[in-house]
């Protein structure tokens, strides 16, 4: 099994895209955050895009089968440190979700546990050569992503734990779910809701019931949303002086709600060029899965392309008002260390994935 | 190995197309955020981000002819809260508006209407302001503003006007110049972000607006406004007016009405007092009508002065109908019919004439139309054309009946016969300036003038009119060391409640000029339902004697006749019986008057001769100007204006006899103390001592240049700072 690899196959045209985001991204957060408290947070953006880009380069040196093989000690690993952060985490804003670092850093053990994820799913599902899922498969991927769902949960992180869904509902839907398996998830769905509704936090309520009524509480509740409705509307066609985002108005405007910024500093067109470069970003990642050497490597590529368009999907919805706050970052654009580290961490194990593509 | 794999890609496909679905339904909410309600959400951006509001311009100031300011505007304070910092809004507005005394309903209302700014107490006065500045209230801020205010308070007060909180004008020049004056107002943006701080950004510097300077000489004007107050006490009239006309350019020299207002005192406005009853009022004339009816067949050449008409003892019939006189004449020549004021004659000569020549006169005197004078509501009169008249019109109209004229048309009309026969539109605004420029001279040319009669009939009408107040109606218009001419007039009041005229109200007015030959002012003085006597020439005649005695003195007008010594036309003044003055009197004192007539004279030496012990005529008659010159021959060093101030503010002080003499050689007059006092006391003090005040800001005076017992010159500047 030896295979050619160079970083001339390495996928150049998606790095391209994928910077003309973060450049961006970078723009928005200088402007969003220049008056503010947050000065200065694109340079520390730029610092971590480079680091995401080392990452990138290096993860892609490794062969993903090799990676493949040891997935069940690093899903261990990532499984010991939610625990560790439940255990020793700092509390900050009612939540236990980071780890204090030696080096005065924080880190979110709940970012990676998502690559881990990933690996393990395709892991399993390339493993199973059933041309159907039995029900027992079915189970166990379900109970796979939904451990390290539930220890996330607990932290509390709504947000995050949400985006391990679409990575076994990627799984499963490539893995040849059945018709009458997908209902009873729906089913099953369905009955949890309504207990799922009385573990949330008054908070979460209120973010739910904003989203369906956000007029009902337009300084509480329904604030982030109107004024995030306000920005986007207020740009027009071509964009404006982003009045919202500067007398912050805006909330966090250089994470969560960097789109809206966006949409008020660039109008209609730029928000529309901003969703077609996602687009053509998913779509070349698509095009790498379909590419992809074996089972294993679609379903890694594909449980990227899955966690980054959920978050894409979800986080411009927010800004839209289509879908209520979850505190989901818009990725390769959002200010953030976590974010941009797993996003080209992922990357990497597509470049990884495509880089092999030539079975010999 | 194919049937997954190839599943796979099928799914794979379902997943793109399912992006795409996505896509396209976020670029349609993106159009219809972005591009379908831009409007509403740019609209609620600015709403909760930001209100822009308007720094009033400086106003222009109005001057008059000698550049002293009528209108002026000042910096004072104004406070505004910006709601959303103010931690409990009802109860600070409650406590601002016990101090500023305004309804707190309004102001909360206007407050919670507009979050990020609402005015609480505008353009207050400084005590006001200090004591919401004591409050010590979150959120409420101040700002400066710029206050109008009237310096000579009264004075002119209808031809000014005065204007409302917003600055803008709201009646007389301030109105119909408004747009000149106002500049352009600059514009203050006010941001507020999330966290309610706010900061305030100048979008535009407001632009001063232009300065007015009006053909009104405020010395002038200050005579006519205290002749015709002494006048209104005197006669117990509701309303009167001056006006003062320069007959040669159409200058209108000062205006005056009663009733009047101080415009720096909004709230007290009546509307009574607002109206310029100059230019809006409309009355039938009465006699002084029959200078146009006598001047037009004059210019026609069917009658002459001297031509004697029979006034048929007082009674008449026109068109089958009889006309009265008030009193029964003979035998009278056109100039006696002018001078007694004969209806009868005054018929005859317009029945000559015939209706449609009369009627092209009395448009040719400016009747029925707007003289076009720039103050705004003005009237046109009242007049029918002649297919409208009935068959005893033109003897009613040539008596100045079934006419309705305005006391600047009069004014107009008798400048006329003083200009050789042209008619000259009255003009009150002299030119406009940029607001750095501060006006010193102008030149004024006459723009609307046309001839009525020639200088021939002109000059007749002068001589004739010259007989009204020589030996007719108007004797007691007779001046001190000039001839005078005019004419008297009396109307009934149309009585509203039967459509008829009243028998105890009269419009009483004379209209004149002096001197006869070379005519300097022209006076028209109207006293409406003046209580006892009410003839023209018995109320209003006096009023012309001692405005234009004074004009004419403070104008430095050559004398043309001998001053008294020789007191004759004193005595014969003073002897004149008010009964002997009803119009068509028949009577006359002319013999004993012509002595007096000794043609025009240089003025300067003679005036130095009078002797000191001259009689002087009571207050009521008017301040005499001879001391004025008196101190000028004996102080030639002093600058000629120097003593007048104080000369003709004197009179109006005191009802006494005495006349201030300025003693300007000995080092000029006193400056008194201004400290402590308002600003209206401290205007009122310099008025008196013939001071002019540069005023600082408002409230209490506190300090004043130069200090109080150094000696200046009459006429000198005092500055005094005002504040608290």
């Amino acid at each position: 099994m030896s295979r050619y690899v160079s970083y001339r196959d390495f996928d150049w045209l998606l790095i391209i895209f994928v910077l003309m985001l973060c450049g961006l991204g970078v723009m928005e957060i200088r402007s969003a955050t220049v008056h503010t408290k947050f000065a200065g947070a694109h340079i520390k953006q730029l610092y971590w895009i480079g680091g995401g880009l080392m990452g990138m380069f290096l993860i892609s040196l490794l062969n993903y089968q090799a990676l493949l093989d040891k997935v069940h000690w690093m899903y261990i690993a990532a499984i010991a440190s939610l625990m560790s952060v439940m255990v020793f985490g700092q509390k900050y804003l009612g939540a236990r979700r980071w780890i204090k670092m030696p080096g005065g850093q924080h880190f979110q053990p709940s970012e990676w546990v998502k690559l881990i994820l990933i690996l393990a799913v395709a892991k399993y599902f390339a493993d199973l050569h059933h041309r159907e899922l039995s029900w027992s498969d079915f189970i166990k991927a379900g109970a796979m992503v939904g451990v390290p769902m539930l220890m996330v949960l607990a932290q509390p992180d709504l947000g995050t734990a949400l985006t391990y869904i679409p990575i076994a509902i990627m799984g499963l839907f490539l893995g040849g779910v059945r018709a009458k398996q997908a209902l009873a998830v729906l089913l099953l769905a369905g009955l949890i809701m309504p207990l799922a509704w009385h573990k949330l936090k008054p908070y979460q309520k209120d973010r739910l019931i904003s989203f369906m009524e956000p007029e009902a509480d337009k300084q509480g509740s329904g604030y982030q949303v109107i004024q995030s409705k306000i920005a986007v509307g207020s740009g027009g066609i071509w964009g404006g002086t982003g009045t919202q985002t500067h007398l912050s108005y805006l909330p966090v405007p250089q994470t969560d709600f960097i789109f809206a910024a966006f949409a008020e500093e660039h109008g209609f067109v730029g928000a529309l060029g901003v969703l077609l470069l996602y687009f053509i970003v998913l779509m070349r990642l698509t095009q790498n899965a379909q590419t992809a050497p074996d089972r294993a490597g679609t379903f890694v590529v594909m449980g990227v392309v899955a966690v980054l368009s959920f978050h894409i999907l979800v986080n411009v919805g927010m800004v839209v008002g289509f879908m209520p706050v979850t505190g989901i970052p818009l990725p390769l654009m959002s200010y953030g260390g976590s974010s941009v580290l797993f996003m080209f961490l992922a990357l990497g194990m597509v470049m990884n994935v495509r880089m092999r593509r030539f079975v010999n | 190995m194919a049937t997954p794999r190839s599943r796979a890609n099928h799914r794979l496909y379902i997943l793109g197309g399912l992006l795409l679905l996505w896509l396209c339904v976020i670029c349609l909410r993106l159009v219809y955020l972005q591009i379908f309600r831009y409007g509403d959400f740019q609209q609620r951006a600015d709403h909760q981000q930001q209100r822009s509001i308007n720094v009033s311009a400086k106003r222009g100031i109005i001057f008059d002819r000698q550049g002293n300011e009528l209108a002026m505007s000042i910096m004072v304070d104004s406070a505004f809260a910006v709601p959303s910092e103010v931690p409990d809004l009802p109860n600070a507005i409650s406590l601002i508006t016990r101090i500023t005394g305004e309804d707190a309903r309004f102001v909360l209302a206007d407050c919670r209407a507009h979050k990020t700014f609402c005015w609480v107490a505008r353009k207050a006065n400084a005590e006001t302001i200090e004591r919401i500045r004591a409050l010590n209230l979150q959120g409420i801020h101040f700002q400066k503003e710029s206050k109008r205010f009237y310096p000579k308070r009264e004075l002119a007060a209808q031809v000014l006007g005065y204007v409302g909180t917003d600055d803008g004008g709201l009646s007389g020049i301030e109105r119909g110049y408004d747009e000149q004056l106002r500049g352009q107002p600059g514009r203050m943006q006010i941001s507020v972000d999330a966290r309610k701080k706010w900061f305030a950004r100048i979008e535009k510097e407001p632009e001063a607006g232009d300065n007015l300077v009006l053909t009104i000489d405020e010395k002038i004007q200050y005579i006519a406004e205290r002749e015709l107050e002494q006048a209104i006490k005197d006669t117990h009239a509701i309303a009167g007016t001056v006006i003062v006309e320069n007959p040669r350019t159409g200058e209108i020299l000062a205006l005056a009405n009663r009733p009047t207002f101080n415009p720096n005192i909004k709230k007290q406005i009546k509307n009574e007092a607002l109206k310029n009853r100059a230019v809006s009022d409309v009355y039938e004339p009465g006699s002084t009508f029959k200078l146009v009816t006598i001047s037009g067949a004059l210019e026609e050449r069917i009658t002459r002065p001297e031509e004697v008409f029979d006034c048929q003892m007082g009674s008449i019939v026109i068109n089958g109908m009889r006309i009265r006189d008030s009193k029964p004449h003979g035998l009278l020549t056109v100039s006696d019919v002018l001078a007694e004021s004969s209806d009868v004659g005054a018929i005859k000569i317009a029945l000559r004439l015939g209706e449609d020549r009369f009627y092209k006169y009395i448009r040719a005197f400016g009747f029925g139309q707007q003289t076009g004078i720039e103050l705004p509501g003005e009237t046109r009169g009242l007049t029918k054309p002649v297919n409208r008249w009935s068959k005893v019109s033109i003897g009613a109209i040539s008596m100045g009946q079934e006419i309705g004229v305005s006391p600047i048309q009069l004014a107009a009309m008798v400048s006329t016969f003083a200009n050789d026969g042209v008619w000259e539109a009255p003009r009150i605004v002299a030119t406009t300036t940029p607001p750095s420029i501060i006006p010193q001279t102008f030149v004024f040319r006459p723009e609307h003038e046309r001839r009525v009669i020639s200088a021939i009939t002109a000059a007749q009408m002068r001589q004739m009119m010259r007989g009204v107040v020589l030996h007719g109606t108007g004797r007691k218009a007779v001046l001190e060391g000039y001839t005078a001419a005019g004419k008297t007039g009396t109307a009934q009041k149309v009585d509203p409640a039967t459509g008829g005229y009243s028998r105890t109200k009269y419009v009483g007015s004379f209209a004149g000029f002096a001197p006869i030959n070379n005519p300097a002012v022209t006076v028209a003085v109207i006293l409406d339902s003046a209580v006892g006597l009410h003839q023209g020439g018995q109320v209003a005649a006096p009023v012309f004697q001692r405005v234009t005695q004074q004009v004419l003195e403070y104008l430095h007008v050559p004398h043309d006749m001998q001053l008294p010594p020789n007191r004759q036309v004193w005595l014969a003044q003073n002897k004149v019986k008010d009964s002997d003055l009803d119009e068509s009197s028949p009577d006359h004192l002319g013999s004993s008057l012509e002595v007096a007539d000794v043609g025009p004279l240089d003025s300067a030496p003679r005036v130095a001769a009078v002797p000191q012990q001259a009689p002087k005529p009571s207050a009521a008659q008017g301040g005499v100007v001879p001391a004025a010159l008196r101190a000028k021959e004996t102080a030639p060093q002093a600058p000629s204006a120097v003593s007048l101030p104080a000369n003709i503010t004197d009179p109006a002080k005191s009802a006494s006899n005495e006349t201030v003499v300025l003693d300007v050689e000995q080092g000029g007059i006193e400056v008194p103390s201004f400290i402590g006092k308002s600003v209206r006391n401290a205007l009122e003090l310099a008025e008196d001592s013939g001071l002019e005040l540069n005023l600082v800001g408002s409230g209490i005076a506190r300090e004043q240049s130069p200090a109080p017992g150094s000696h200046v010159t009459s006429g000198s500047r005092v500055v005094v700072k005002f504040g608290r």
